[in-house]
């Protein structure tokens, strides 16, 4: 009978206004001592584990982002100012922790958006987003597909921004003529792949072998780079490989000789790198994710409110912990917000219209919704990235290019190698 | 009658828990069932005296046949959870002629090796497994009502009650076969090999059965995992989770038929609802790794030996 009810009544509307209520009904006592209206922001990413390189930075900077916003009077909507609160919960990076994690964020805790890393743990989730409607974002557009259409990815386009660091090193360093790649082999390593093959191919870089894809239990890279650098390549990429990775993989090609240049999609906590090679080794090591104290993101382009005085107070708050992701979220939020104020509310549906009504604010400059021909959607916010190398100990943006530029001359290409590792929309799954 | 009325109080209970449970405590309770029938599906390989480290595998290759046999061949979904466990157990008997052929560590060494290659094999061949990624999409079980229940299995408290029907039936079945002659011989293939062995009993053979059955279960759990969450990826079924039901049968003990069941349930709750709840979300690893060796330390047998203390006391005039 219960069930008849609940059942009878259950539409995406009806479901979110109710557990809302709910949810501010629990939360009243708190919400009368504070004094403010509360909007509540669930953080569904790995917290421990492997992973979670790529998603405790990231609610870090929220923390950060949240009292900045809310010392500013907070989120303004139709009805009033509202003060922003982040409720995390530790994924560990599966699926069934990732659907229970999003069970509680919305029907107990009533948040009105879910940032995801995504990656494995987004298709546990996609039957509460299809049930409940509620909007969620990715880092990781490859989980896009047409049915996802409460999912956005408005941070980053992992990992087709991976071709800008190629193109550039193609048109300055035109001795570079041979490649080859390792990449754990898993759903965030494919992808990248298949990007930095097709990348090479448009640069006209040869690769030497096919890319070494090792198994994620992997802890010893002595064998992996080994084998990688026995062709003597001109460069060796490290795709999208876990920090965990990139560091003893680094280390190996320190300690076997290796001389030349190294790209990879990230380089965290590189300071820890420089400490276990050389500075020398390291230098000029190209990657795609900036420190935000660079000058560069001082330009009137980048929409990333104060990144400067956001890293400083990273940096005081979290020595040593600044990474790819730590701006990432943040930024996510800043989009939000600015959707959420347009439409004056916070409910799913009306963010999702004012967010994708016209050119999005990306943190690296304004952008489009783009993604179609790829993800099956235009749900990814795709415009300029930077390209990043380590000069004298210290990441620096050498240039932003356009991402979109590079796909309309070689998208052909991409979509090659992506169906060769079956990784378009339409063959996932 | 004594039996019928605590048998009747059992269901009662079980049927009333997850209404006093939130919306992500009655997610948990699915999976703890889940992993209940997985975990006790261990303890009867280790009756015979092996441990393996590809218990969960075994699972995934129930999850993995359930999941494909429903998706690609339009299998009805409880038919194919049953495919997956028989497929599972058939799996067991093929590795078993390799494996069988080793014994203790090299055995746990062994069914490492063959779960790795499984594993491998998933990653490997994309067409049927989906790689790394997976299969997602898998066909959730077809909701159906019986007049005073509608049964809608995207919510947590139907699929428990489907879960706890299967594993309520499967711990049945496991206990049944424990106290049958088949279980005592499995203890003295464990305890005294070469006695059972001069007595006619063909130790291999024994091994085998227990390998297979313990798997069939293991596919059963993975099918129900499967067609809940709707997706698996070869990393679901990694060494890590292996460790989680390692120390689930060790916390618990496993000279008990409830020792690993005990272990499951204290652990989960521990990690998955306590923890979280004082707010160490993050610290969760540390703590939990502290519990644990504080407990193998106090209580080396187990959980369970501190129920049978307290029984034994009561038990005294």
């Amino acid at each position: 009978m219960l069930s008849k009810i609940v059942k009878s009544g259950l539409t995406r509307r009806t479901f979110l206004q109710s557990t809302a209520a709910a949810a501010a009904a629990s939360s009243l006592p708190r919400m009368a001592l504070a004094q403010d209206k509360v909007i509540k922001i669930g953080f569904l990413a790995p917290l421990t584990g492997a992973v979670a390189a790529w998603g405790k930075p990231g609610l870090d900077g929220c923390e950060i982002w949240a009292e900045r916003v809310n010392a500013a009077g907070g989120i303004k909507l139709s009805d009033g100012n509202y003060m922003v609160e982040f409720v995390g919960y530790d994924n560990e990076y599966d699926p069934a922790k990732a659907r229970t994690g999003a069970t509680k964020l919305i029907r107990e805790d009533g948040v009105s958006f879910i940032m995801m890393l995504g990656g494995d743990t987004w298709p546990g989730v996609q039957p509460v987003a299809d049930k409940t409607g509620m909007l969620f974002s990715t880092l990781l557009p490859s989980d896009l597909s047409p049915d996802t259409t409460t999912l956005i990815a408005p941070a980053e386009v992992h990992p087709i921004y991976n071709v800008t660091g190629v193109e550039w090193l193609a048109e300055n360093k035109p001795e570079l003529k041979t490649a080859v790649m390792c990449a754990q082999d898993d759903a965030l390593g494919l992808p990248s792949v298949a990007t930095y093959l097709a990348a090479f191919e448009a640069a006209g870089i040869e690769m030497l072998d096919e890319p070494l894809l090792f198994d994620p239990a992997t802890t010893d890279f002595a064998p992996v780079v080994t084998k990688l650098i026995a062709g003597n390549p001109d460069i060796v990429c490290l795709d999208t490989c876990y920090s965990d990775y990139v560091h003893p993989i680094a280390e190996q090609l320190f300690q076997q000789g290796f001389k030349g240049q190294i790209i990879s999609c990230t380089a965290d906590f590189y300071d820890q790198m420089i400490s276990k090679t050389s500075e020398e080794f390291m230098e000029g090591f190209v990657f795609q994710f900036p420190d935000f104290d660079d000058p560069a993101l001082n330009a009137d382009n980048i929409n990333f409110s104060d990144p400067n005085g956001f890293y400083a107070e990273f940096n005081k708050r979290f020595p040593g912990q600044w990474g790819a992701v730590s701006w990432e979220y943040a930024s996510i939020m800043d989009l939000w917000k600015a959707a959420a104020e347009k439409a004056g509310s916070a409910e799913p549906d009306a963010v999702i219209t004012a967010m994708k009504d016209g050119q999005g604010k990306h943190a690296f400059g304004d952008a489009d919704w783009w993604g179609e021909e790829l993800f099956g959607i235009n749900n990814a916010l795709v415009g300029d990235w930077p390209v990043v190398a380590i000069e004298g100990g210290k990441a620096t943006i050498k240039e932003f290019r356009n991402i979109p530029a590079w796909y309309e001359k070689h998208g052909d290409l991409l979509v090659k190698h992506m169906q060769a590792y079956d990784q378009m929309w339409n063959q996932r799954g | 009658m004594r039996n019928f009325l605590i048998f009747l109080a059992g269901a009662a209970a079980l049927l009333a828990l997850p209404h006093g449970l939130s919306f992500s405590q009655q997610e948990i309770l699915v999976f703890l069932t889940i992993n209940i029938l997985l975990v006790s599906s261990y303890r009867l390989l280790t009756l015979t005296g092996e441990w393996s480290l590809g218990h969960v595998v075994i699972m995934g290759v129930g999850a993995y046949a359930s999941a494909l046999l429903s998706k690609k061949l339009g299998v009805y979904v409880p038919v194919s959870i049953l495919l997956g466990g028989i497929i599972s157990a058939l799996l067991a008997v093929v590795l078993s002629f390799p494996l069988f052929r080793m014994k203790g560590f090299y055995f746990l060494i062994g069914s490492f090796a063959a779960g790795e290659i499984i594993r491998l094999l998933w990653k490997r061949f994309r067409d049927p497994f989906g790689g790394a990624k997976g299969i997602k999409g898998i066909d959730p079980m077809p909701d159906f009502s019986i007049g005073i229940y509608d049964f809608d299995f995207f919510e947590p408290v139907s699929y428990y009650y489907l879960s706890v029907v299967v594993v309520a039936a499967c711990l049945w079945i496991l206990w049944r076969i424990e106290r049958s002659p088949v279980g005592l011989t499995f203890h003295a293939v464990h305890w005294q090999d070469k006695l059972a062995e001069a007595s006619g009993v063909n130790l291999r053979a024994y091994r085998t059965l227990a390998f297979s059955i313990a798997s069939g279960f293991a596919g059963i759990s993975g099918g129900l995992l499967a067609h809940y969450i709707g997706t698996i990826n070869p990393n679901s079924f990694d060494v890590e989770v292996m460790v989680f039901v390692l120390t689930w049968a060790i916390v618990g003990g496993t000279s008990t038929f409830y020792g690993p069941i005990l272990g499951c349930i204290v652990l989960t709750v521990l990690n998955e609802i306590v923890l979280r709840e004082l707010g160490f979300e993050q610290m969760r690893p540390l703590i939990y790794g502290a519990i644990m060796i504080l407990s193998i330390l106090f209580m080396p047998k187990g959980l369970e030996s501190v129920v049978q203390k307290i029984f034994s006391r009561r038990a005294k005039p």
